[in-house]
């Protein structure tokens, strides 16, 4: 079986300053990678180069065989796709920022919908049905006509979960979801997403949230200076740290 | 000696003054589209092309913006057939100097309006897979268009006033009109009041009209109330001194 998501030697400096340096990563269908390190590791940028917002200076991503980013050509050859094919890819994954990023002209039905009705070209009426099963999944059902900026952070964020679920994405891509919310509102978001990893989506997740990566991930990675330094099955990983930069990187956080 | 008002020769002349308020009022439409026009693409090959292949057009935005809008007139009414060869008739040559004068504030307008779009915003259109044109049309111009109209109402209210300096060129709008009249009856008190409180009008129906545009674009509306009752607010809350938040 192909992997769902499989990164191969994967470079992206801004400037002089090497973010990635040589990432190898393969993701099994239905697996939820949790992916930790510092600040200004590079675990922000690995997850933007998976789906292209940044692009990458080395290295290919593949989602279920197929290069993001790119076309095989008939002769097996990489070459750059234009920005329909890119567009189309990137429909495919699922992306869930740390400041939530829901367009403020629209209701959070509104939000919902666009993607489904542009990016699927579904009828008003089908794409309304998908878009409130995916808000009634994130409770949010109550809220349908308000506006972002009337919910707080934690709704904010599962509203933009359900944006995400209705394009039915290949993979989910979760880059800090918890970092930009008050603490009391940090729960709801994990609950959200805790479902979603019972229901098997394939998700990687950057995060700081040891617990949730503890207690939902199936395997956990560390990344320091832009290299995977240590990665290990979640319950491994937490429990007997290997490296030294991952022991004290877990003492720090859970202090 | 008192002095009398003698407003009654003005209303014996208004006709007059009437006809000039009509080519007053198709100068200032003819500046404001043509000078969107080229504020648009002024402001869109800024943000799109490199820093040196704009320069041009940075110096263009500079000159007009920094240089006396009287001079831009009388430069381009008498300089643009002397360079060109090009022979203008009087409307065409006048439109033209405004809608640069216009165009050239328009065009930064235009350009802080669509840079304040936040990246994230593109980025979670772009994320969910629209195409570069959907983003533009879905995210960027809603969002822009809704922030830039306040700003470009004031620019469109500055060429109404900018296109009184066609008189000195002789064109035969409202402020020629009423030197005209000035000239044969003496009576320059009486006649500016009236035509600043027509230029008053004008203004005042195009902020109005902006208002309009704003509360149509809102798309922050909690509560859909009717334009009169928005307009009642607006113009209460227009007098107090406090940060403007969301409508």
């Amino acid at each position: 079986m192909t992997s769902a998501v499989k990164i191969k030697n994967l470079h992206k400096s801004f400037g002089s300053l090497k973010v990635l340096r040589g990432i190898d990563l393969d993701v099994a269908q239905g697996e939820v990678v949790c992916i930790l390190g510092a600040s200004g590791s590079g675990k922000s940028t690995l997850l933007r180069c998976i789906n292209q917002l940044s692009i990458p200076d080395e290295g290919t991503v593949y989602i279920n065989g197929d290069p993001i980013g790119n076309l095989l050509s008939e002769t097996g050859e990489l070459k750059k796709a234009n920005q329909t094919t890119l567009a189309s890819q990137r429909s495919r994954i699922g992306y869930v920022f740390q400041q939530f990023n829901l367009w403020p002209h629209r209701t959070v039905l509104g939000n919902v919908i666009e993607a489904l009705k542009i990016v699927k070209k579904m009828n008003n009426a089908d794409a309304e049905k998908i878009a409130i099963d995916r808000i009634t999944e994130v409770g949010l059902l109550d809220w349908k006509d308000e506006y972002p900026d009337t919910l707080s952070g934690g709704q904010q964020q599962r509203v933009a979960i359900a944006r995400m679920l209705a394009m039915e994405p290949e993979v989910m891509l979760f880059d800090e979801p918890t970092s930009a919310l008050d603490p009391e509102r940090v729960g709801e978001v994990i609950e959200v997403m805790k479902e979603l990893a019972e229901k098997g989506h394939t998700m990687i997740i950057a995060t700081h949230e040891l617990n949730f990566g503890r207690d939902t991930a199936d395997r956990a990675i560390f990344i320091d200076e832009g290299v995977i330094v240590e990665q290990a099955s979640a319950q491994e990983f937490f429990s007997h740290p290997k490296s030294e930069r991952l022991q004290s990187f877990l003492k720090r956080m859970s202090m | 000696m008192e002095f009398e008002f003698r407003f009654d020769i003005v209303w014996n002349n208004l006709p007059l003054l009437l006809e000039g308020v009509q080519t007053t009022i198709l100068l200032s439409l003819l500046t404001m589209v043509l000078g969107t026009i080229i504020g648009l693409f002024v402001a869109i090959v800024r943000l799109r092309v490199r820093k040196i292949f704009a320069l041009p057009l940075v110096v263009y935005v500079e000159v007009f913006r920094g240089t006396p809008g009287l001079i831009q007139i009388v430069w381009i009414y008498y300089c643009l057939p002397i360079l060109t060869g090009l022979q203008l008739d009087a409307l065409t040559s006048l439109v033209i100097a405004m809608a640069l004068n216009v165009g050239s504030y328009l065009s930064e307008v235009f350009r802080a309006g669509i840079q304040g779009v936040s990246r994230g915003h593109i980025e979670a259109a772009a994320a969910v897979g629209f195409k570069p044109g959907q983003i533009i049309r879905r995210v960027i111009v809603p969002q822009a268009a809704y922030r830039m109209i306040p700003a470009i109402g004031n620019v469109f209210v500055s060429a109404i006033k900018l296109s009184s300096l066609c008189s000195v060129l002789g064109m035969a709008e409202l402020m020629y009109q009423g030197q005209i009249i000035i000239a044969n009856f003496f009576r320059p008190i009486e006649v500016f009041t009236v035509v600043a409180v027509i230029y008053l009008i004008m203004a005042y129906t195009t902020s109005l009209f902006m208002m309009y545009l704003e509360w149509k674009f809102a798309w922050i509306r909690r509560k859909k109330v009717p334009f009169w009752q928005k307009f009642k607010q607006i113009s209460k809350t227009s007098f107090q001194i406090k940060p403007q938040g969301n409508l």
